[in-house]
């Protein structure tokens, strides 16, 4: 089984790379800056990246699955605005968060209905429907950031577990856990890899992609909306525009991690990679306080280094098979 | 001056392969050469290394006697190489004279492109060739015989005096087969190179002046074509005697009751199509490219509408919505296309053998791994499948190998199948390979199976299957047994009307 463990050993050195690269930025800030890794500090990126990582999750099994949803973060200010419009309407807080994840996920069926449906290119398609949720949340509020005085309901993204760890961070790496039980585990699970590989001799060997990729976009929706409502439980109000600047950050968090932007592979342990690193680095410009033009430079930048040190990586494993082979004739 | 080609110590390696190693041979104007050797021969990298796609590690090209350097298939173009690939790359939405003229259509004194001009010139070597295709039909709306042909206008066109083709009787019909090789013929008579890879022994016989064979990308053997047999080839290629395959099969001659009645089947398709198939009989079907074999195949299977007639399974009435229903019942599809529609190139073998399984091989919420293992290494014990590992992704196994995975899929302990459906099964194969798939198909007849045998290749469908149905238009025109049917009376059935 020589193959296999080679084939471990190329995961793990993507997954190392990446740690190192992690390890690297998180050095460099907090040279710059040695606050960065103070208690505080550390707090307020576990609670930011939380939002990110919830959306992350739902978006890598997307992808995974071979379809891309670009109106997560739409979704997201959707589930934060009807949640706290709901609440503000009297309806008791658990009830207002169960009725909006029902309507996230009503909305990434709408989004599956286009794409799995009608064959619409999912590009075209979600970039269509961002645009019309993002008219919708504006509607609905007025453009007014919507105050969710309710205390009960500040508990999912105020609070801290065992009174350190702010709980959003918990419920994002549990649902990090459970869905990369899913992946691994799973009958479902290996599907999203099979149909994300080829949709066509899958469904010859008797899967359901359109049923799959259906419920991987309502997945996605769910967890978007789950997202805004953790983001307004911590803000005590929900805004109608505020992530919008974080457009693509889910889905760049998942291809940082591995997760191919071609379907039919990744997985969660990867993302988590992925979701810290956006994270801890964009949280190290802000903490060096540097002009926010400045910072969407750098995140740009941050993705194509990335991205560019995996091609590297790629490229002298190719050699070093090559080299084996050369010596094995 | 003297027009020849010549490669010189060519070596190269990827990943995990020496693909070739020291290749040196020499083809000459107004020859014919094949290019003979098994699946990961190296045939393929050579001809990407001649179409300038890949650079050799080691060695060169030699053109009339001037080294060459490809860095780009551009390179290669310009240099007067045409490489003709199995995949078509002709711009489907474009018509056959922009095709025959991209990159270098005349121009008008405005600078726009002379339609005029455009559609004369393509019209002169349309004529010259003597095919029936207009100048300005769409590309994409040609038979694959014509793309082909179009492509080899497009070569003619640029004036390349190294024409080589990839198998390019693959997805050809034997009259189509004809056509083409009164085009390379006419090639050979200008006095060009024309290098032809193809597995097909007969064809190379027909067409060839020299045969250069590479085995585990070495080189091996230059023959003169005049002056060989097929037996020798087939030394040269596999380092063993075959024999006569066909005689030599296990055949089964239990033949159990009747598994699937045909009656009167209409889709859009096929009309009044009718026939029947035993458990544990293989029932071939022949015919020309379009005939409508694969459509029968799909219309079992659930993927095309029944609008007349019906089929019956097991005795009774089917009619599939879904191919998750047919596999239900019973029935499997070895597609046509194995990459495209049989496999998940990315995965492992453990993980396309168990596809259609993974609701029986659970263990509360999650999958078995050891079932699951177990399945695997049963299917490549079976099929003798060559992997150091059930984990190994499947891309990177040789045609054959990755279509025993398929068959291993289809016939793992967990599946209950009773009809096999096999869609050109040994297309791309080589023949070593061939021999064992033939013998497969046997052996699941002996285990009980049913199995409808479909293949372009009139002698293997003749040889291996116990019945053939053959096929035109869409209609039944023959069903005649393996001691009836001979290559000329099956194809006068394909072909006359």
């Amino acid at each position: 089984m020589g193959n296999d463990r080679s084939l471990r050993r190329v995961i793990k050195s993507k997954n190392t790379v990446l740690i190192a690269i992690l390890a690297a930025v998180v050095l460099m800030f907090y040279l710059l800056n040695s606050n960065y890794l103070s208690g505080d500090n550390l707090r307020g990126v576990m609670q930011s990246m939380s939002i990110t990582g919830i959306m992350a999750v739902g978006a890598a099994c997307l992808l995974i699955g071979g379809g891309i949803d670009l109106a997560t973060s739409m979704e997201a200010l959707f589930g934060g605005v009807l949640c706290g419009l709901l609440i503000k309407a009297g309806i008791p807080w658990p009830l207002s968060v169960l009725l909006t994840l029902a309507a996230g996920g009503l909305i990434g069926g709408a989004v599956a209905y286009l794409v799995a449906h009608l064959g619409m290119m999912p590009f075209i398609a979600s970039i269509a429907l961002s645009n019309v949720i993002r008219g919708v949340n504006l509607v609905m509020t007025n453009a007014q950031n919507v105050p969710v005085p309710t205390e009960g309901f500040w508990v999912l993204g105020s609070s801290n577990v065992l009174n350190i760890i702010p709980t959003p961070f918990v419920i994002m790496l549990i649902l990090l856990v459970i869905y990369g039980l899913v992946l691994h585990k799973t009958q479902f699970g290996r599907n999203i890899y099979l149909i994300g590989g080829n949709q066509f001799a899958a469904r010859l060997s008797g899967l359901s992609p359109k049923k799959i990729r259906t419920i991987l976009y309502v997945n996605n929706g769910v967890l978007a909306a789950f997202s805004g409502i953790v983001v307004a439980s911590r803000m005590h109000s929900a805004s109608p525009s505020s992530l919008s600047d974080s457009q693509m950050d889910a889905i760049t968090a998942a291809i940082l991690g591995g997760v191919s932007f071609m379907g039919g592979s990744g997985g969660m342990g990867g993302c988590l990679i992925g979701i810290l690193l956006l994270n801890f680095f964009n949280n190290g410009l802000n903490v060096l306080s540097l002009e926010s033009h400045w910072q969407t430079i750098a995140q740009g930048a941050l993705l194509i280094a990335a991205l560019t040190m995996d091609y590297f990586n790629e490229k002298s494993r190719e050699k070093s098979l090559k080299a084996g082979a050369a010596l094995k004739q | 001056m003297e027009q020849y080609l010549e490669f010189t110590g060519i070596g190269k390696a990827y990943p995990g392969v020496q693909a070739l190693r020291d290749i040196s041979f020499r083809c000459d104007g107004g020859e014919v050469l094949a290019l003979l050797g098994e699946n990961g021969a190296g045939k393929s990298t050579l001809l990407k290394i001649l179409s300038g796609d890949t650079r050799p590690d080691e060695g060169g090209i030699i053109i009339d006697g001037r080294p060459q350097q490809f860095s780009a298939p551009y390179d290669a173009i310009k240099a007067g190489v045409s490489v003709i690939y199995q995949e078509r790359q002709l711009v489907p939405a474009m018509s056959v004279m922009e095709n025959i003229f991209l990159g270098e259509q005349p121009k008008t004194s405005l600078g726009t492109i002379d339609k005029k001009a455009l559609r004369q010139s393509t019209q002169d070597i349309i004529d010259k060739f003597g095919l029936p295709i207009r100048p300005d039909e769409l590309a994409g709306r040609l038979s694959v015989a014509y793309q082909q042909m179009v492509e080899i206008m497009k070569a003619y066109r640029r004036n390349s005096k190294i024409i080589a083709f990839d198998e390019p009787t693959a997805p050809l019909a034997d009259a189509e087969i004809a056509i083409l090789f009164d085009l390379i013929r006419r090639l050979k008579e200008e006095g060009r190179i024309v290098l032809y890879v193809s597995h097909r022994l007969s064809e190379i016989f027909r067409i060839t002046d020299k045969i250069a064979v590479l085995k585990d990308g070495r080189f091996v053997k230059y023959l003169t074509t005049s002056r060989t047999n097929e037996q020798e080839l087939i030394q040269a290629m596999v380092g063993r005697d075959i024999g006569d395959t066909y005689a030599n099969l296990r055949r089964n001659d239990k033949l159990g009751d009747v598994l699937l009645e045909v009656c009167n089947l209409e889709t859009e398709y096929l009309r009044d199509v009718s026939f029947t198939l035993r458990r544990g009989e293989v029932l071939g079907l022949a015919g020309l490219v379009g005939a409508g074999r694969t459509e029968v195949a799909r219309a079992i299977f659930g993927a095309d509408a029944i609008l007349g007639g019906e089929i019956r399974f097991e005795g009774e009435a089917i009619d599939f919505s879904e191919p998750k229903d047919a596999i239900e019942a019973g029935i499997a599809l070895c597609p046509e296309d194995r990459k495209d529609q049989g496999l998940v190139l990315w995965r492992s073998i453990r993980e396309n053998i168990t596809m259609p399984v993974l609701g029986r091989i659970r263990k509360g919420l999650f999958l078995d791994r050891a079932a699951e293992e177990h399945l695997a290494e049963e299917a490549i014990a079976k099929y003798a499948i060559r992997t150091p590992s059930i984990n190994k992704i499947v891309r990177e196994l040789s045609g054959g190998n990755q279509q025993k995975v398929i068959l291993g899929r289809w016939t793992n302990s967990k599946m209950t199948t009773k009809l096999l459906i096999l869609d050109e099964p040994t297309k791309g194969i080589d023949v070593g390979t061939k021999a064992e798939v033939y013998q497969m198909i046997c052996d699941f007849a002996g285990e009980g199976f049913g199995v409808i045998f479909i293949s372009s290749e009139l002698t293997e469908v003749i040889n291996v299957s116990d019945r053939i149905i053959v096929m035109r238009n869409g209609r039944v025109t023959g069903d005649v047994t393996r001691r009836e049917a001979t290559e000329e009376s099956v194809l006068a059935l394909a072909m006359t009307d």
